[in-house]
């Protein structure tokens, strides 16, 4: 598989041009009550890798219909490139859509697919023919143009719907999860293709997807929703390190959740006691003394030793992860986990009550909210 | 061929041996049974010359008819005359032993003109008919006569029976003496006798099979009218199309018309509209019903398709004749709100238009063109409807591009079916039209064989429109680019 990087699409790269998105107060409700998204403000950049992140029934799907034309909001407006998108359906949207299964035509080959769009607008088959080609290159299939897409492999296939996608030219392309049912390896290489396909193009990513992984690794900015809600958009750093909610801190990373109290708070710092012990930690939302809220320390914060954060465990588990290896440690009747770097003999022989601590800088308060489930809950759900 | 070796091996592995063998033995079996040797039996029967038309059918005729004669004969005595129910002229009593009606069937000898001419045992014009002195008209004792008209081509011109084999030129003397006549009546039968024995011999040994029967198919047949019926009947628009198509023609003034080839010419016009119509009338609907309702209403929507045909074939016809019937539904309802009256005479005689033909067929077998449209339009992914939209396709092109060729194989059988048992229907046309308008073929092939008992002419009829209907269904199956691969999927 020929890195896409490498592909020559000069002529059909230079015609496209990215749009911004715009959501205002958009809301969708379905004819039986169901409030799938609560009115919503997004403004999505000309250009921009943006992906839309949360579990699934969190109504990013929805948002994605409704910037594609399949769905009508409910209330409010969805602009894109500060046109006003009511009553235009998908036809005549400057948007393509990339389903989760792809949506391949199964009995067209490979080019067809690719020109279907080009020849929906009438254009001559020779010129469609041309285009496929080169989008075809933009993609690196190029030699697979007569194929059926049963007989392209699953990475190929997507490449297929990114070529059929960007060869109507649109200033915007939708994306609902496409690499979920690739395997891991592919998966990975994939993002870096998409990430690259779209540096080149300049059109604007919008990309659904449950799998924070990939919304991390591609996107310029990321929206974490929940419940039909956007609990926070911003750069991926910016939320894997200050998430807005609880939610958003327990969903997007691995995270330590333990509820508590707030006893004092002091600026940007403040003290919570916990079940397992009373700890300080940054406190970036002002919760104010007195107040439930929950502490948040990523497995990664967490290590070994005695410190300001003391906290008295027992190691139980330790699962080799590869690059890390990942403890788990149980402390008042909850358990915990850190993540080690691997050095060869990292968190081995460790039976026996150990002490756990972390920065003050590295563990966050915020109000109490609704956590997202872990594995565990999704399997018994 | 490796494939179908392939799944043997498989069903072995899951079936055992000898599940596998009984299996293919019953398809086998049935194969033959039921496929096979009726096509056989039938290409050989309309291959096979009407037996009555033989000339030993015609010499066993002439045995039987002297044999009756005499019989009547010996019973007969002068002075019953005047009370015998005989002498109204003709006579009720039946021969014995004829296979055929006693009265002469119009069997169209092939490229029959004039009506006149062919036909079975006429007497010969020589023989006087009608009742002369001592005892009345009897049919059999004129009949008994060597001077008997062999059935022949045109071109083979009038050939006789006694100038053929050489026989006396005899006949009953209705003026002689009873006992004379009988006497003349033994010998003409003797003579049949032995000539019949003769010639079953001859004709058992004969190379048996010609094309007789499916010249009688294509014959055409003078159709006698007058000078300004004909220009009217020239005029009509479905005479022009068979004129261009040499299913009619006008010769010396006379119109004649291939009959037979008409009516399934009009047989297989009609089934592929009402198919073309069925398909028209089902693809929406197994659209709505596969693509575009929820589960809930696609269901209702199915039910609604299905209850009338959980109802007996027959039914389905009666109910639309008491719509259709003079005092019928349709005519009562437009009687009542004062377009016509039937008491006037008015009433649309709905029987009597191939439309309503038409129609009730499409309604009997629409079901057929909509069960395997909506399995195979329900397989496709929604997601790519969706696909071709947002890509900038219009409606027409999502269906051209998109639903019409996921579902062809569907179409494909849909109009197969429907086709098929429109082109062969028989209790529709029968029931609906009750003789009022031109017949279906299949009717026309159920009057050879069961009405006019010629059954080796009936099955030419039958053979010509299976390889007819054959050969429309492989042309259809080429057009569509339908493989028979594709169908296993629907």
């Amino acid at each position: 598989m020929t890195d896409a990087t490498h592909a020559t699409g000069g002529v059909a790269v230079g015609q496209m041009r990215g749009r911004e998105v715009r959501l205002e107060q958009a809301s969708v409700t379905y004819p039986n009550g169901f409030t799938a998204v609560h009115p919503t403000d997004l403004r999505i950049e000309a250009g921009e890798f943006f992906s839309i992140l949360g579990p699934s029934g969190c109504g990013k799907t929805t948002i994605l219909r409704t910037v594609s034309g399949f769905q009508e909001p409910s209330t409010g407006r969805i602009l894109i490139g500060g046109e006003d998108m009511a009553g235009i359906g998908p036809n005549g949207r400057p948007t393509a859509l990339i389903f989760q299964n792809l949506a391949l035509f199964p009995l067209m080959t490979v080019w067809e697919n690719v020109a279907f769009g080009l020849e929906a607008r009438g254009m001559r088959k020779a010129e469609r023919r041309r285009r496929a080609e080169e989008l075809l290159a933009l993609v690196a299939l190029t030699g697979q143009e007569d194929k059926k897409p049963t007989e392209l492999s699953g990475g190929q296939r997507q490449r297929v719907a990114v070529a059929r996608g960007l060869a109507v030219e649109p200033a915007v392309l939708l994306l609902d999860e496409p690499l979920s049912a690739l395997d891991l390896k592919l998966r990975q290489h994939m993002r870096a293709e998409l990430r690259s396909i779209q540096k080149k193009t300049g059109v604007t990513f919008i990309y659904i997807t449950h799998d924070q992984g990939e919304a991390l690794t591609m996107s310029d900015r990321i929206a974490v929703m929940n419940h039909g809600r956007v609990e926070q958009v911003g750069p991926g750093d910016e939320i894997y390190a200050t998430p807005a909610s609880a939610f958003v801190a327990s969903f997007v990373g691995e995270t330590n959740a333990i509820p508590g109290r707030l006893k004092a708070a002091d600026g940007k710092r403040a003290w919570i006691e916990t079940p397992l012990g009373a700890f300080t930690a940054r406190n970036p939302h002002g919760v104010g003394e007195g107040r439930e809220a929950m502490l948040f320390i990523r497995p990664e914060a967490m290590r070994f030793g005695d410190g300001e954060n003391r906290i008295d465990a027992r190691v139980t588990r330790r699962d080799l992860e590869g690059a890390f290896v990942n403890i788990f440690a149980e402390a008042g009747g909850r358990e915990l986990s850190l993540h080690l770097t691997n050095t060869g003999d990292a968190g081995r022989n460790l039976d026996g009550p150990q002490s756990l601590t972390f920065d003050t800088g590295d563990a966050l308060i915020l109000p109490k909210g609704e956590l997202a489930r872990t594995g565990k809950e999704l399997v018994e759900a | 061929m490796t494939a179908l070796i392939g799944n043997i091996g498989q069903m072995q592995r899951s079936f055992g041996s000898a599940l596998v063998s009984v299996f293919f033995l019953a398809v086998a079996g049935w194969a033959a049974l039921l496929i096979v040797f009726p096509q056989l039996v039938m290409l050989d029967s309309s291959l096979t010359r009407p037996a009555r038309q033989l000339d030993s059918a015609i010499a066993a005729q002439l045995a039987a008819d002297a044999a009756t004669c005499i019989t009547i004969l010996e019973q007969y005595q002068p002075s019953d005359a005047p009370a015998s129910p005989a002498s109204s002229g003709g006579l009720a009593i039946p021969s014995p032993s004829t296979t055929a009606p006693s009265a002469g069937l119009a069997i169209p000898s092939p490229s029959t003109t004039a009506p006149s001419s062919g036909g079975l045992a006429i007497p010969s014009p020589g023989s006087t008919a009608g009742s002369v002195g001592g005892r009345p008209y009897i049919l059999q004792c004129d009949r008994t006569s060597t001077e008997l008209q062999l059935v022949r081509d045109e071109a083979a011109g009038r050939v006789l029976l006694d100038v053929l084999y050489d026989l006396p030129k005899l006949g009953v003397d209705e003026t002689a003496p009873i006992d004379d006549q009988i006497a003349q009546a033994r010998e003409i039968g003797a003579l049949a006798e032995e000539l019949v024995v003769t010639l079953r011999a001859q004709e058992a040994t004969a190379f048996r099979w010609s094309l007789t029967n499916y010249e009688v198919l294509t014959a055409a047949r003078a159709i006698p009218m007058e000078p300004a019926t004909l220009a009217a009947d020239s005029a009509s628009l479905e005479n022009k199309l068979y004129s261009i198509v040499g299913l009619r023609y006008v010769e010396d003034g006379v119109v004649h018309k291939r009959l037979a080839l008409i009516t399934l010419a009009r047989t297989i016009v009609f089934a592929i509209m009402a198919t073309a119509l069925a398909l028209i009338i089902c693809y929406p609907i197994a659209y709505n019903l596969a693509l575009k309702s929820t589960k809930e209403k696609a269901v209702w929507l199915f039910l609604g398709l299905v209850i009338p045909y959980a109802i007996v074939e027959l039914m389905r016809v009666y109910a639309w004749v008491s719509i259709i019937e003079t005092n019928g539904l349709f005519n009562a309802v437009l009687d009542w709100i004062g377009v016509l009256s039937i008491a006037e005479g008015e009433a649309i005689p709905f029987k009597r238009y191939p439309l309503t033909v038409f129609l009730v067929i499409v309604y009997t077998y629409i079901l057929f063109m909509a069960f395997p449209i909506v399995n195979v339009m329900s397989t496709l992914d929604r997601n790519q409807i969706e696909a071709a939209r947002d890509l900038g396709a219009s409606t027409w092109q999502v269906h051209w591009r998109v639903v019409i060729p996921h579902t062809k194989p569907g179409i494909a059988v849909g109009c197969i079916s429907t086709f098929m048992l429109a082109a062969g229907a028989f209790s529709v046309p029968r029931i609906i039209s009750r003789g009022l308008q031109g017949e279906w073929f299949s009717q026309t092939i159920y009057n050879k064989y069961f009405e006019s008992g010629n059954s080796e002419v009936g099955a030419a009829y039958a053979f010509a429109f299976i390889l007819l209907c054959f050969v429309i269904v492989a042309i259809f199956m080429r057009v569509m680019n339908a493989r028979l691969k594709d169908f296993v999927r629907a």
